[in-house]
C-alpha cells in the first residue's frame, strides 16, 4: 500500500505577521511545515509501522526550491519519498492546489491521499474537499482517529463533531484529512497495533539518524506544465490589511446608559 | 511566560557567514556533513529545546531534586526531555560512529548546546557529561572497555560522570586521597568524592563514573593519579547491569542554582569491595584527564553564554512590552502617553551591551571549537600545529571570561526588569542564580587566568600568543584599509599593541624569577585578552556584514536608506545591528582594556602587603 501525504509551506504561527503594503511581509520569515500536515506524516508512519501494510510513504509539497527544506524534515521523520511541484505556493488558490495534486495522485496512484485539515496560514480548508470531488475518491475529513483494516481495503475514520466523535469507514483508495487530535497517543490503530501500543503524544522529531538519512532520499521535482495542468486564478487578492486594533473600553454610569449603548450604538439588542 | 527563544540567526550567521565551514566539511573526517545537513540540524536541535527542554525549565527548578536512602530523584518533568534528547540520538552527535556517535564537528555541538543550555542548563550538564566521560573511555581504556561502555554511553542508555574533586581536594586536586588497590586485572577503589554532577539519579539503569584515585606506593600530588572506569553496577557476560559495586551517593547539596541537576557526595567501596578499571596508565591520569579539559572547558564557557543568551532575549522582549514613563522627545509633557521602555536611553544602553557580549562570546566560542575541530582533522603536524597554538592560548579565555561575562549579562538582563526582575515570577534571576556556577567548577576562573599567565601565555615558546596576535592583525589590518572601518580597525590596532606590550612584560617577569607579578595580575590579564577579542571577533562580524548589505543592494555609506530598509527588512536589520554593534563595543567597552592593562603593569603588591585583622 502507498500513501501519499501533502505538506505546504507556512509562515512560523509563532512569528507576528506584519503587512507591508498590499501584502504580507515575508521578509525574514521562518518557514514551518503546516502544523496540521506534519500531523498527517505523523499519521501516515503511525500506519506504517504497525500495520507492516504500508510500503512507502510518498509526501507532496509544491512551492519553490526553498520548500525543499520542509520537505526534507518530512523525510528526516521517516517518509520515505518527496515529490516538489515547482511553483508560487504564495499565489496559488484552493482551486489550483486541488489540481495539481489531482494530477499527482494520478500519477502515483497512492491508496490513501492523506491531508491536514487545512493550512494554517490561509485557514481555507478547502483542497482535500475539492480533490475527492475532483477524482470523484471517498473522503472523511477532521480525522481525530484512524484504524486500518487488516487487508488494507477500508480504514474507519473517527471525525470530530460537534456532539463528539462520528465513525465512518471509507473504502480504499480515498481521501482523508486529519484534525490534531490524530497525534495522540493511541489515535492510530492497525490490525497489527498492539494493545498498549501508546505513542509519545504529537508529531515526532526527526533524529539525527533520520537527518542524515533524509538527504539519501529521492525527492522527485516536476513542472506544473509537466503535470499538464491548467491554472486558472479563481481567487483574487484586492487587498491586504491588518485586522483594526481593539480600542480602549469605557465605564457607564449606569444600567440605563449600558442598555442605551446597546440599543442605539452597538445596535444589538 | 513566553516561549523561550534562542538567537538562531546568529548562531547561524557565525557557523556559515564567519567560519570557513567549506574549509572543515571538506575534510576528510568530516565530509559527510553538508552546509544543509549543518542548518537542518540547527533547526531541528532548536525545535527540540524550545518545544521539550524549555517548558522544563522553571518547574524543574522549583521541584529540585530529592534524595531517600541513598536513591535521588530528579524532578519528574525533565524525563521527556531526557527521553527525546536520547531517542534523537543527539547524545552521540559528536561522537564516534564506531560506537553509535554521528560523526559531527565540534563546532555542532557547540551550536545546538547554546540552545540546549539556554533551555534548560540542568538537564543538559547530564546529557553532555555522559559522552564526555564515554571518550574518556573510549581514548583511554582497553578494547574490552570500549566495548562494554562506549556505545552504552554514546546512545544514551547508561550515563557517565567526572570525579575529581574530594572535600580537601578541590582547585588543589593533588590533594586527592581516594585510593586503589590492585587486584587481578582490576583495582579496589575506596574514598568519597563531592561535588559530583549527575552522580546518582534515576534516569538510566546504570551510572559509570570516571575517578581519579591514586595506586597504593604511588607519588604524593597529581604526578600520582590514575584514573579509573568506575560503574554502579558491574556490566554481566550479556551488558547488562549486574551485582551492585558499592558505589553509594551519601547525600546531595542544596545550591543557589542548577537546582535540577543533583550534585552528589559518592562513596565508593565503603560498605564492600567497589571495582574500577584502569584508563590509560598509572600516575597518569592527570594527563588523561587534561586531553578532556580542553573541550569540557570551551563546554562551560558555552554555557555561560548560552544563559546570556537567552537572559537577554527575555529582557529584549520585556523590554518592548513593559511600558512605564514617557518618550524622551516628550519629556516636557506630563500628559503624553506611557512609552515601552526599550526607547529609555539607559535601558536602550543595558541592552546593546547584553547584545555585544552575547555575539562576541559566541563567536569566540564557536572559533576556539573550529580551531579544535581543524586540530582533529588535520592531516599532518604542520597543519594542526597553528589550530593547537589558538587552541591552547583561548581555551582558558572561553572558559573564564565568557562565564564571568555572561554571569554580568544575566544581571544586566534582569536590571532592565526593574524590580520585577528580582521576583520569582520572571525568568530573568533563575538565568542568574544557573549561571553562577560556570564560573566555580571545572576550575575556578582564578585557576584558568593562572593556567593562561602560567602555562599557554609561554607556551610553544611564545608560539600560542604569536597565533593569536596574527589572528587579531589580520582584522586589524582588513579593517584599517576599509573606508568604513578605518578608525575601529586602528583602534583593534592599538589594542593588539598594548596586549602585546603586556603579554610581554608578563612573559619577562616570569623569566626574571618575579612570579608574583603574573600572579597577581593573571586575572586582569586574562579580562584584558577577552576585550581583545570581542573587539576582533565582533569587528570582523561588522565587516562581514558591510559586504552582505552591499550584496543585499543596500548602500552602507548611506545611513538614512540604511535605517529605512533595517525597519522593514529583517535580513537588513541583522547585518545593520552587526556593524551598530561593532561600533557600540568599541566606544563603550574597549577602553577597559586600558584600565586593566595599567593594573596589570602597576606593580602593585599592596593585596599581597596588607595586613589584615584576625576575626574572630
Amino acid at each position: 500500500m502507498k500513501i501519499l501525504v501533502t505538506a505546504k509551506r507556512v509562515p512560523d504561527p509563532e512569528q507576528k505577521v506584519k503587512v507591508q503594503g498590499d501584502a504580507i511581509d515575508l521578509s525574514g520569515m521562518n518557514f514551518v511545515v503546516n502544523p496540521f500536515d506534519e500531523y498527517a506524516v505523523e499519521a501516515a508512519l503511525r500506519l506504517k509501522e504497525s500495520s507492516g501494510a504500508v510500503d512507502e510513504i510518498v509526501v507532496l509539497t509544491i512551492g519553490s526550491k526553498d520548500v525543499t527544506q520542509q520537505l526534507r524534515s518530512c523525510l528526516a521523520m521517516g517518509a520515505d519519498r518527496g515529490i516538489l511541484v515547482e511553483g508560487d505556493d504564495d499565489s496559488l488558490d484552493s482551486e489550483q492546489t486541488a489540481r495539481i495534486i489531482k494530477a499527482v495522485y494520478e500519477r502515483e496512484s497512492p491508496d490513501l491521499l492523506l491531508m491536514g485539515k487545512q493550512a494554517v496560514d490561509g485557514d481555507n480548508n478547502q483542497v482535500a474537499q475539492l480533490v475527492a470531488g475532483k477524482l470523484d475518491l471517498p473522503q472523511a475529513c477532521f480525522a481525530g482517529q484512524l484504524e486500518l483494516e487488516g487487508d488494507a481495503s477500508a480504514i474507519t475514520v473517527g471525525r470530530e463533531i460537534d456532539g463528539g466523535m462520528e465513525f465512518k469507514k471509507v473504502p480504499l483508495p480515498s481521501v482523508v484529512t486529519v484534525d490534531l487530535r490524530i497525534v495522540m497517543p493511541t489515535a492510530v490503530k492497525t490490525a497489527g497495533s498492539k494493545d498498549n501500543q501508546e505513542y509519545a503524544e504529537g508529531p515526532r522529531y526527526a533524529s539525527l539518524k533520520g537527518i542524515m538519512q533524509a538527504k539519501k532520499k529521492k525527492i522527485d521535482e516536476i513542472s506544473v506544465g509537466d503535470l499538464g495542468v491548467e491554472l486558472e486564478q479563481w481567487v483574487k487578492t484586492t487587498s491586504v490589511e491588518t485586522p483594526p486594533s481593539r480600542s480602549a473600553g469605557i465605564k457607564v454610569e449606569s444600567v440605563d446608559e449600558l442598555v442605551d449603548k446597546l440599543q442605539n450604538e452597538a445596535k444589538v439588542l | 511566560m513566553a516561549q523561550y527563544a534562542a538567537d538562531v540567526r546568529d548562531i547561524k550567521f557565525v557557523l556559515f557567514e564567519q567560519l570557513d565551514i567549506d574549509g572543515l566539511i571538506t575534510t576528510e573526517r568530516f565530509n559527510d556533513f553538508s552546509r544543509d545537513d549543518i542548518a537542518m540540524i540547527v533547526d531541528e536541535g532548536y525545535k527540540l529545546a524550545r518545544e521539550v527542554f524549555a517548558p522544563s525549565n522553571e518547574p524543574a527548578d522549583r521541584e529540585g531534586c530529592t534524595i531517600e536512602d541513598g536513591k535521588v530523584t530528579v524532578p519528574k518533568v525533565m524525563r521527556e526531555p531526557w527521553k527525546a534528547f536520547i531517542d534523537g540520538g543527539w547524545l552521540g552527535l559528536a561522537m564516534n560512529p564506531k560506537y553509535g556517535g554521528q560523526g559531527a564537528p565540534d563546532v555542532l555541538r557547540k551550536a545546538v548546546d547554546d540552545m540546549f543550555f539556554g533551555a534548560n542548563i540542568s538537564l543538559n550538564l547530564g546529557l553532555l557529561l555522559t559522552p564526555s566521560s564515554g571518550h574518556l573511555i573510549e581514548v583511554f581504556g582497553t578494547e574490552a572497555l570500549r566495548k562494554t561502555y562506549c556505545e552504552k554511553m554514546y546512545t544514551g542508555v547508561w550515563s557517565g560522570t567526572m570525579c575529581l574533586t574530594e572535600s580537601g581536594a578541590g582547585s588543589d586536586v593533588g590533594a586527592s586521597k581516594t585510593k586503589a588497590t590492585k587486584v587481578d586485572d582490576h583495582y579496589l577503589i575506596e574514598g568519597e568524592k563531592i561535588f559530583i554532577t549527575f552522580g546518582e539519579h534515576d534516569l538510566t539503569e546504570n551510572i559509570v563514573h570516571c575517578v581519579l584515585a591514586r595506586v597504593e606506593g604511588a607519588p604524593a600530588g597529581t604526578k600520582g593519579l590514575s584514573l579509573f572506569c568506575v560503574p554502579k553496577f558491574l556490566p554481566d557476560a550479556n551488558g547488562k547491569p549486574g551485582e551492585f559495586n558499592n558505589v553509594v551517593c551519601a547525600g546531595i547539596e542544596h545550591k543557589m542554582g542548577i537546582n535540577a541537576s543533583p550534585t552528589c557526595t559518592m562513596t565508593f567501596g565503603a560498605n564492600g569491595p567497589c571495582k574500577g578499571w584502569l584508563l590509560g596508565d598509572e600516575n597518569r591520569g592527570m594527563a588523561a584527564m587534561f586531553q578532556m579539559m580542553n573541550e569540557a572547558r570551551i563546554n562551560v564557557g558555552m554555557q555561560g553564554a548560552a544563559l546570556a543568551s537567552a537572559a537577554m532575549l527575555e529582557a529584549l522582549r520585556y523590554a518592548q512590552e513593559r511600558l512605564q514613563g514617557s518618550h524622551i522627545k516628550d519629556f516636557k509633557n506630563a500628559d503624553a502617553p506611557r512609552t515601552a521602555i526599550i526607547n529609555h536611553p539607559d535601558v536602550r544602553m543595558m541592552l546593546m551591551r547584553q547584545k555585544a557580549y552575547c555575539e562576541g562570546m559566541r563567536s569566540m566560542l564557536m572559533y576556539t571549537s573550529y580551531a579544535f575541530d581543524r586540530e582533529q582533522a588535520a592531516k599532518d603536524e604542520q597543519e594542526r600545529e597553528p589550530w593547537s597554538a589558538v587552541l591552547d592560548f583561548l581555551t582558558p579565555i572561553c572558559k573564564a571570561y565568557c562565564t564571568d561575562m555572561g554571569f554580568r549579562v544575566t544581571e544586566w538582563a534582569l536590571q532592565c526588569f526593574g524590580g520585577y526582575g528580582y521576583l520569582k515570577d520572571y525568568p530573568a534571576e533563575q538565568y542568574m542564580r544557573d549561571s553562577k556556577i560556570a564560573s566555580l567548577y571545572e576550575g575556578t576562573n582564578g585557576i584558568q587566568a593562572l593556567d593562561l599567565v602560567g602555562r599557554k601565555l609561554g607556551g610553544r615558546g611564545g608560539g600560542n600568543a604569536k597565533a593569536v596576535g596574527k589572528m587579531v592583525s589580520k582584522v586589524a589590518e582588513k579593517a584599517a584599509g576599509h573606508p568604513r572601518f578605518g578608525e575601529l580597525g586602528k583602534a583593534l590596532g592599538v589594542a593588539l599593541a598594548r596586549w602585546g606590550e603586556v603579554s610581554k612584560g608578563l612573559g619577562a617577569a616570569a623569566a626574571g624569577g618575579n612570579m608574583l607579578a603574573p600572579m597577581l595580575g593573571a586575572t586582569q590579564y586574562l579580562g584584558l585578552c577577552g576585550d581583545m577579542l570581542m573587539a576582533s571577533f565582533l569587528l570582523e562580524q561588522a565587516l562581514i556584514a558591510d559586504t552582505a548589505l552591499e550584496k543585499a543592494g543596500v548602500d552602507p555609506a548611506d545611513a538614512k536608506a540604511l535605517l529605512a530598509a533595517a525597519r522593514t527588512d529583517a535580513e537588513v536589520r541583522f547585518y545593520d545591528s552587526k556593524i551598530k554593534t561593532a561600533r557600540f563595543f568599541f566606544a563603550n567597552e574597549l577602553p577597559q582594556l586600558e584600565a586593566k592593562a595599567r593594573s596589570v603593569t602597576s606593580g602593585d603588591t599592596s593585596a599581597m602587603d596588607i595586613v589584615w585583622p584576625e576575626l574572630a
